[in-house]
């Protein structure tokens, strides 16, 4: 099945004027967004942004000892590969495929010189930052404070948001490595939520029956970047003015 | 220099992101530059209040953190003499979620926003070096989600204390806060000293050599995006 190509299921190529899409159109390249795959490693070179359509990428450290911590998840409302406008180049990150789908991408050439313009491109990508900023802060804030139960909420709303139903195909060791703990403690976080019928997981498959019970289970953190997410975006016109 | 210079010795050059402008950038801002004491727990802005001033750090600690729903405050990052606090004025986004407090006790220069702003959107080399900051502090943010998740707290204390060292212009800080079980222990084996609100670094090295690698991934980053500033080193 062919998909047809629209890069306005992106909401930030969407939000653009229609002037500016058209001109960038013939540059963006659909691709796919095959699970697991590296889009940069940490230090590495970036050879273009992407703008998922669907999918989701976390972007994680890993350290020295081989444990890594995500720091943020991006999907359709967002893109991957800010230093190429931001000037650092790479990051000390990694950008992995944690949701298969797929996304347009532009050349790093070329989104240097989109920036450059100064227009309603650059504004949005500078407020998306800033969002993308919001979502970072609050995993350091929530990693100090919060229960790993509430962690898990957060994550899994965060990526429910990016996703078209209300379920996450993810194995337990996975959400460990992305939490950053072990995964024993991912069995009984989510085991509580099970119980409580919040979610329903079996076999690799995570199911959010209860999504506004998970919204009261979850701390203050997912309120916090939801919030600023939508204050950023609230209105498309405020942003290409 | 003594970490509470007074006004006559504040210099915008003493803060390194001015320092590394360019002669016309500078004295495009030079006439909006006002000196200011920042004093210990100043807010320099509230979570979702309005920021009409960039502030330029010369010889103070102000810190990024969000303070939780139950009064407790968690510490994001820190800006010193190599940066400047109120990105969200060039960002977009106008107002942040967090807040930014004076952790260190100090001097400064204050820039209204709008004034770089205008010098911001017309784009050349204070954009970038604007935003290359931006994107170290990003790293910054960032490392300290990864240190929460895994390191032990005086680790943490570790990379704090570093931190905010290479952001400040002597080997103190004025800090109110009371002696931490963390800092206790600090401080039990040598390496700082706690004196009526200041806390002296008597053993750098040994700092050094405590802290986890997210120090080391922070400082490297703003090396390599900042070669133009240069953290001070020991």
């Amino acid at each position: 099945m062919r998909a047809r190509r629209n890069p306005k299921q992106n909401h930030l190529l969407a939000a653009l004027p229609a002037a500016d899409l058209i001109r960038l159109a013939p540059q963006l390249e659909p691709v796919p967004l095959p699970l697991g795959a590296v889009i940069y490693e940490s230090g590495g070179e970036q050879g273009h942004v992407y703008f998922p359509t669907s999918g989701i990428v976390s972007l994680l450290y890993v350290m020295n000892d081989g444990a890594a911590a995500e720091i943020a998840v991006v999907g359709n409302e967002g893109m991957v590969g800010i230093s190429l406008f931001m000037g650092g180049g790479t990051t000390p990150s990694r950008a992995v495929v944690q949701s298969v789908g797929r996304a347009y991408r532009l050349d790093a050439a070329q989104i240097k010189v989109e920036f450059a313009r100064g227009g309603a491109l650059q504004r949005l990508l500078l407020r998306y930052t800033q969002a993308l900023i919001t979502q970072m802060t609050q995993t350091a804030v929530c990693n100090r404070h919060h229960q790993l139960e509430q962690q898990l909420c957060r994550w899994l709303l965060l990526s429910l948001d990016r996703l078209p139903s209300s379920e996450l195909v993810m194995t337990q060791q996975l959400i460990a490595n992305m939490l950053g703990v072990r995964r024993e403690g991912v069995t009984e976080a989510a085991g509580r939520l099970q119980a409580d019928g919040l979610i329903s997981y079996r076999r690799g498959r995570i199911n959010v029956l209860d999504r506004a019970k998970l919204e009261e289970r979850v701390c203050e953190c997912y309120g916090v970047v939801r919030r600023e997410s939508d204050r950023l975006f609230a209105s498309h016109a405020a942003i290409a003015a | 220099m003594s970490a509470t210079a007074s006004s006559a010795a504040n210099n915008p050059k003493d803060n390194h992101l001015l320092a590394a402008l360019s002669g016309d950038s500078l004295a495009a801002l030079l006439p909006y530059l006002e000196g200011v004491q920042l004093p210990l727990g100043m807010v320099v802005y509230e979570s979702g209040g309005a920021q009409r001033y960039v502030y330029f750090p010369t010889s103070s600690i102000v810190s990024l953190l969000y303070v939780l729903a139950n009064g407790s405050s968690a510490e994001i990052a820190v800006t010193g003499n190599e940066g400047l606090v109120g990105i969200s004025l060039f960002m977009g986004g106008e107002t942040t979620p967090s807040r930014a407090v004076v952790q260190s006790a100090g001097w400064g220069y204050r820039l209204r926003g709008e004034v770089l702003r205008k010098e911001f959107e017309s784009g050349g080399a204070l954009q970038h070096l604007l935003l290359r900051y931006t994107q170290a502090l990003i790293t910054q943010m960032t490392q300290t989600a990864v240190c929460n998740r895994h390191h032990a707290v005086d680790q943490q204390l570790c990379r704090w204390l570093l931190l905010s060292l290479d952001r400040l212009p002597g080997d103190e800080l004025v800090r109110r806060e009371g002696v931490t079980e963390a800092a206790g222990k600090l401080q039990a084996e040598g390496l700082i000293r706690y004196s009526r609100g200041h806390i002296k670094v008597l053993d750098r090295k040994q700092l050094e050599a405590r802290v986890c690698e997210c120090y080391g991934v922070v400082k490297k980053e703003y090396d390599r995006l900042l070669p133009e500033i240069g953290t001070r080193l020991h």
